[in-house]
């Protein structure tokens, strides 16, 4: 396929293919990874002042002086917080799975949380298909399907805690209650 | 007779010099006789595949990236998944992985990565929908967590770019252009592709087995080289930002590069390891030095953790990788 009809396509569907920045204050971003944390100050384990979703907006009023990889920025109920650097974004993300209305482009943060169980993962025609051709690919439908089981129990929470023990940033969050956050330890 | 058969043969050359629609009604408009119209009627439905060059629908591209899991899963000599060590290491490789394509532009896919027995190659797979995969003699090469999640983010980027759709809908058009071209539509695949692209341009895979097979087993093929050289770097470029998202250092999977024998010969496709580096340093130089806050990175803020001891443990000792860091497909 000529490359740029491909272009037109990715255009048309909003891939980001690089990042682009140069954001000025008071301009909106996106918010982009599950249950980002608007913090009271721009320590990680500040009060929560609100949760947000991927697709959301807050406005941005600019880096914190003392610690440039949080910034300030309103939430969209019009709270000021801190968000971590790298949990915000020029460019919405790719909503497609919680489109009301099947298009790419309508955005619904509030049925992101539980989208990912809206969607069953190996699919059935996939199955029928790996078991039909036999042999080591109806073994692979059995052992695809066991794997697929361990990763949905790798939620926000065992990424928090690996984030926390590693040293990573703070982006991927768990379910998160307003106001002070509870102390755990990381295992 | 000969004067015919001469116009037809010039529209057999306009075919490739004007649109199939002009060519078309320039057959028709001038009543040439059967042989005529049967040309016509070709170049109208090698026209009408164009309309298959849409974007797959999400259920398409769950039926197809399922498939297309189960190929790999097959090819790779199974997954690693026999008793609670090998079990163990799923887990971390998917925590691994769901923490940055959960800072992905497609956040919302169910990602599933898993570790495939083949402890001879030293390579990593994705297919669309979310499934990346590794193999056992790629996790024997890795030193650090940093360079694999710079593989698993290579993968990610290739899914959230849709490269593996885009030769899926390559597939899908060549396959309606066979069937227009022979005249005849004689098989339920053949008919079901041509009718796509007189509707939506979107097939119902789960629906029929045999057009699954033919599309994925399409879509293998159509593999063969991996993915082309603007795809490759493009995945490179998107997995960068996937890293430092994350907090990782880049460097580490430039690193990792380093360690392999680079293109050529089968991946020919894939750029030498030497021009991924630099693009790869270049990213890394032009965010460090980015005026915009929101841009600038403070690499002395990331990190390059080390693998748990269960990974060592479970994967075995490291050796010098062989072949190509970066997909087979």
């Amino acid at each position: 396929m000529r490359r740029w009809t491909w272009g037109i396509l990715m255009l048309a569907v909003g891939v980001p293919v690089t990042a682009a920045w140069a954001v000025k204050k008071d301009e909106k971003l996106y918010v982009k990874a599950r249950n980002t944390r608007v913090l009271k100050s721009a320590v990680p384990t500040a009060d929560v002042v609100a949760v947000l979703q991927p697709g959301q907006q807050v406005t941005w009023k600019g880096a914190d002086p003392k610690n440039a990889q949080w910034h300030q920025v309103t939430e969209p109920g019009g709270k000021p917080g801190y968000v971590f650097q790298t949990n915000l974004s020029t460019r919405p993300p790719d909503m497609e799975l919680v489109a009301k209305d099947g298009k790419t482009r309508s955005i619904d943060p509030a049925a992101f949380v539980s989208s990912g169980a809206a969607v069953k993962a190996l699919s059935p025609g996939a199955e029928k298909y790996g078991k039909e051709k036999g042999g080591g690919y109806a073994d692979a439908v059995a052992q695809i399907k066991k794997l697929e089981g361990l990763a949905l129990k790798v939620t926000p929470v065992e990424i928090d805690a690996h984030v926390k023990q590693a040293g990573l940033f703070p982006v991927v969050a768990p379910d998160t209650k307003l106001g002070p956050q509870a102390k755990k330890a990381v295992k | 007779m000969r004067s015919r058969m001469g116009m037809l043969v010039a529209a057999g050359l306009g075919l490739s010099l004007t649109s199939c629609t002009q060519v078309a009604k320039g057959l028709r408009a001038a009543n040439l006789g059967e042989d005529a119209n049967r040309v016509a009627a070709a170049a109208e439905k090698v026209q009408s595949c164009d309309k298959l060059k849409v974007e797959p629908a999400i259920q398409e591209e769950y039926a197809l990236g399922s498939a297309l899991a189960i190929h790999w899963a097959q090819q790779g000599g199974g997954l690693m998944l026999s008793g609670a060590p090998e079990e163990k290491l799923n887990t971390y490789v998917n925590t691994v992985g769901r923490n940055l394509a959960m800072q992905s532009p497609r956040p919302e896919l169910r990602w599933t990565f898993g570790v495939l027995k083949d402890a001879k190659r030293f390579n990593a797979l994705s297919a669309p929908a979310g499934y990346v995969f590794v193999t056992h003699g790629l996790l024997q090469g890795v030193e650090n967590e940093a360079q694999l999640a710079g593989v698993l983010a290579h993968e990610i980027a290739h899914v959230v770019l849709k490269h593996a759709l885009h030769q899926y809908v390559s597939v899908k058009v060549s396959t309606c252009k066979g069937a227009a071209v022979t005249g005849a539509v004689v098989s339920t695949v053949a008919s079901k592709v041509v009718g796509a692209s007189r509707a939506d341009g979107r097939l119902d895979l789960d629906s029929d087995t045999g057009l699954m097979g033919k599309m994925v087993e399409g879509t293998v093929d159509a593999f063969g080289k991996g993915h082309r050289k603007d795809e490759e770097l493009a995945a490179d470029a998107l997995a960068v930002e996937l890293l430092l998202s994350a907090g990782y250092d880049p460097r580490e999977f430039s690193r990792l590069l380093e360690r392999t024998s680079g293109g050529g010969g089968f991946w020919e496709n894939h750029p030498k390891k030497e021009e991924r580096q630099e693009r790869i340093a270049g990213l890394l130089q032009a965010r460090r030095e980015n005026a915009d806050p929101l841009a600038r990175v403070d690499v002395a803020s990331l990190q390059r953790p080390a693998l748990p001891a269960s990974f060592t443990a479970t994967v075995g000792p490291g050796k010098k990788p062989t072949g190509v860091a970066k997909d087979a497909k």
